[in-house]
């Protein structure tokens, strides 16, 4: 029995090493002097890398796709922006109470509309992302209106001016890393398990006791979190925030992000994040090409690669290696099977 | 293990590989300009490098320009924002720290202007933007030596100005076409920043001019039908609608506005008489247009003609919006006349020049920035009689703004 705890332990870390080396390796990135164009484009990747961690705990875990997720972003991007201004509180203070207000958010978006599921969540979720970005549109002097809010003061650490490109770009894959790490935890809980329990037959494990419901909210509100600490990341980089940048078009690409890369995996998110970012600059593409392309690859991935890029580029290594393809959500399914 | 560690390292070497290294040679001062050429905005967007790279060519072409006992040449560095915000303040970046420009022109988005303004401020860069909107933060403390936007400059008339002289050219222009003088105003306006803060001013402006104006009706932006926002407009009678912002969304509204006969007549801000003569447009009731400043397809202006066939020769297309250049063409040989008057391209001695000189450019032979750093000029207004008759005539700006 011990022994099992012990392969399942090691089986868990075996799934988070890569990202951990992925991500060591991205740290590494300022040493080879890069542009602070592409540190800028990094920086704003590596933010919604840690939003896309939330929502994959949302769709990937727990089945439920959100449309709205740049509204929770906007959310605690604006309550910085808000405490700041109206109470002088700095970006380290600004971060708890910011997911806070972003997981509070989700609870009340989530308990309406989670009392319905699937297609209809969506719809909900996408009604809501529109309606907060009407609110802060119409929301006078206190929202900033259409015009938005700026954003003033330093993020300092430890004395440190934190607001030079490279030290924010660190502290970014920092953030990033805590997200790759708490997403990982929660797959590997009990709680992740209940969740995938849901995702799999919500019937069945109503049937077995599980609060389907209360789940299901809490995952929202989890995510929330996750997009309430992207949210002051995005608003302190920028230094200035406006409705449109939380609006519909936001979501459908965070959605888009996590739908290629893979929401089941720890992997996914950040090949998501960081393929939807650099693709267009890559193959200089205008905002028309780049949709047509996210639209073909969501297409192949939805045919071809159930479990996102990262998925399917695993099971074809795997494959390439052992000789036989594996289902990809093995590496949390397996352990769950010997418990 | 391996294969990860294989991949991390690809992947890091990739990366690596987009850094550039930042260019620099002699005689040669870099200018950057950041705009939409692409996504949402494209329309305005592709206007300022035209218009800047126009003015780059007119001042090389000349010789030059001399600074220090030494002569310069310019380079205009343009990119790409997408009508992103991301990669608005990815160029920023770029071009402040790795190309490091002399001075940045752009956007002509609101919010990225404003988000821009960050990092070009701090970095002492010379900053021009054609958004009146930077009222909101151009102030006598914002703009003082050592001041948030010391370097930030309003290239656009305040908004108080250009409302004002829209406002009455385009009731003295429509008077005479209707033949009584109009009373009920009803404005239909686009939902975001620009239009919010825009509609403000103009409402006011009206309303200084005697008019009744019973409602401004919002429309959200990438409306394409407007039949329930002209619903509600026609149900309030108004002689002039009024059609504010976007030139886009105000060509795909005039022709639903005049199959409903939503009023006696209509004004469409920012779209130019040149649009309306090459789409051959017509409509049964008088129809007014303002330019942003001063129109290419009919103008009063002695200088647009030469401008615009310079311009629309060098390449940039015949657009809604085409006058939107001017807004950054004439302030690229107004900045270069401040290098040549401080004799430096120190940044504070090159504002102290802006502020102190008189410019001769083509929208004004007088254009000059007052103490919060905002340009003052006149607004060109045009109006299409049923039978296609176009007149257009220069409004200079109220000396003060309407007490609301």
């Amino acid at each position: 029995m011990k022994e099992d705890r012990r392969a399942d332990l090691f089986e868990s870390l075996r799934s988070l090493l890569p990202v951990l080396v992925i991500l060591a390796l991205i740290a590494l990135v300022p040493l080879f002097s890069p542009s602070n164009r592409f540190l800028s484009l990094a920086i704003s990747a590596g933010i919604n890398v840690i939003a896309l961690y939330g929502l994959s705990v949302l769709f990937g875990q727990t089945g439920i796709l959100s449309m709205g997720h740049a509204a929770l972003v906007g959310v605690g991007a604006y309550a910085a922006a808000i405490l700041a201004r109206d109470f002088g509180i700095g970006f380290w203070l600004a971060l708890p109470a910011a997911a806070l207000a972003s997981a509070v958010f989700a609870m009340i978006v989530g308990i309406p509309s989670l009392r319905v599921g699937g297609h209809h969540f969506v719809i909900m979720t996408f009604a809501f992302g529109q309606l907060l970005a009407i609110v802060l549109t119409n929301g006078g002097d206190y929202t900033g209106a259409a015009t938005g809010l700026d954003i003033a003061g330093p993020v300092t650490l430890f004395g440190a001016d934190m607001t030079d490109l490279t030290r924010y770009y660190l502290m970014v894959v920092a953030f990033v890393t805590v997200a790759a790490v708490a997403s990982w935890a929660i797959i590997h809980s009990s709680y992740g398990r209940t969740l995938r329990a849901i995702r799999e037959n919500e019937k069945l494990a109503a049937s077995l006791g599980i609060n389907v419901g209360r789940h299901k909210i809490g995952a929202f509100v989890v995510s929330g979190i996750f997009a309430g600490i992207s949210g002051v990341l995005l608003a302190y980089f920028l230094g200035h925030i406006s409705p449109s940048q939380f609006s519909s078009f936001p979501s459908i690409y965070l959605a888009l992000m996590v739908m290629i890369g893979g929401a089941r995996l720890i992997e996914g998110p950040l090949a998501g994040g960081i393929l939807v970012a650099f693709l267009p600059e890559v193959l200089n593409l205008d905002p028309v090409q780049s949709r047509i392309v996210y639209g073909v690859c969501l297409i192949a991935v939805i045919m071809l690669l159930p479990d996102g890029l990262i998925g399917g580029i695993v099971r074809a290594l795997r494959a390439a290696f052992s000789g036989k393809p594996k289902q990809e959500t093995e590496d949390c399914d397996a352990a769950e099977v010997r418990q | 293990m391996k294969t990860v560690l294989k991949m991390g390292a690809s992947l890091a070497l990739c990366l690596g590989a987009l850094a550039h290294p930042a260019f620099a040679e002699d005689n040669i001062v870099k200018i950057g300009v950041v705009a939409a050429e692409s996504g949402s905005f494209v329309s305005a967007g592709h206007t300022l490098p035209a218009g800047v790279g126009l003015a780059v060519k007119q001042i090389n072409d000349a010789g030059g320009f001399k600074v220090g006992g030494k002569t310069y040449k310019l380079e205009m560095v343009k990119r790409d924002d997408r009508t992103d915000i991301s990669t608005a303040i990815a160029a920023t970046q770029e071009l402040v720290r790795d190309v490091k420009v002399q001075a940045i022109f752009g956007s002509e988005t609101h919010d990225f202007t404003l988000a821009m303004a960050k990092i070009t401020q701090p970095a002492k860069i010379i900053h021009f933007a054609g958004n009146s909107t930077l009222a909101k933060i151009l102030n006598a403390d914002s703009v003082k030596p050592g001041g948030e936007d010391h370097y930030l400059f309003q290239s656009e008339p305040q908004e108080f100005q250009r409302s004002g002289s829209t406002a009455r050219g385009v009731l003295s222009l429509l008077e005479p076409l209707l033949g009584f003088k109009p009373k009920k105003s009803v404005m239909i306006v686009g939902n975001d920043a620009t239009g919010q803060f825009l509609s403000s001013y103009y409402y006011k402006a009206l309303k200084a001019e005697g008019q009744d104006v019973p409602d401004i009706i919002f429309y959200p932006p990438d409306t394409t039908d407007f039949s329930p926002f002209l619903t509600r407009a026609k149900s309030l009678n108004p002689d002039i609608i009024h059609f504010w912002y976007n030139g886009d969304s105000t060509l795909t509204a005039l022709p639903q506005a005049l199959e409903l006969g939503a009023a006696k007549s209509y004004f469409l801000f920012g779209v130019d008489p040149g649009i309306w003569k090459e789409k051959q447009l017509s409509a049964d009731v008088p129809v007014a247009m303002s330019c942003v400043p001063v129109c290419w397809g009919e103008s009063s202006n002695p200088k647009a003609k030469a401008y615009f066939d310079a311009y629309f020769a060098a390449g940039a297309p015949h657009g809604v919006t085409s006058s939107v250049s001017l807004l950054y063409h004439d302030y690229v040989h107004f900045l270069v006349e401040a290098w040549q008057k401080a004799d430096s391209f120190d940044p504070d001695k090159t504002v102290d020049a802006l502020l102190t000189l008189h410019h001769k450019g083509v929208v004004s032979d007088d254009l000059t920035f007052n103490p919060t750093h905002q340009v003052t000029h006149a607004t060109e207004v045009c109006a299409a009689a049923p039978g296609g008759a176009i007149s257009c005539a220069m409004q200079q700006p109220p000396a003060e703004a309407p007490k609301s």
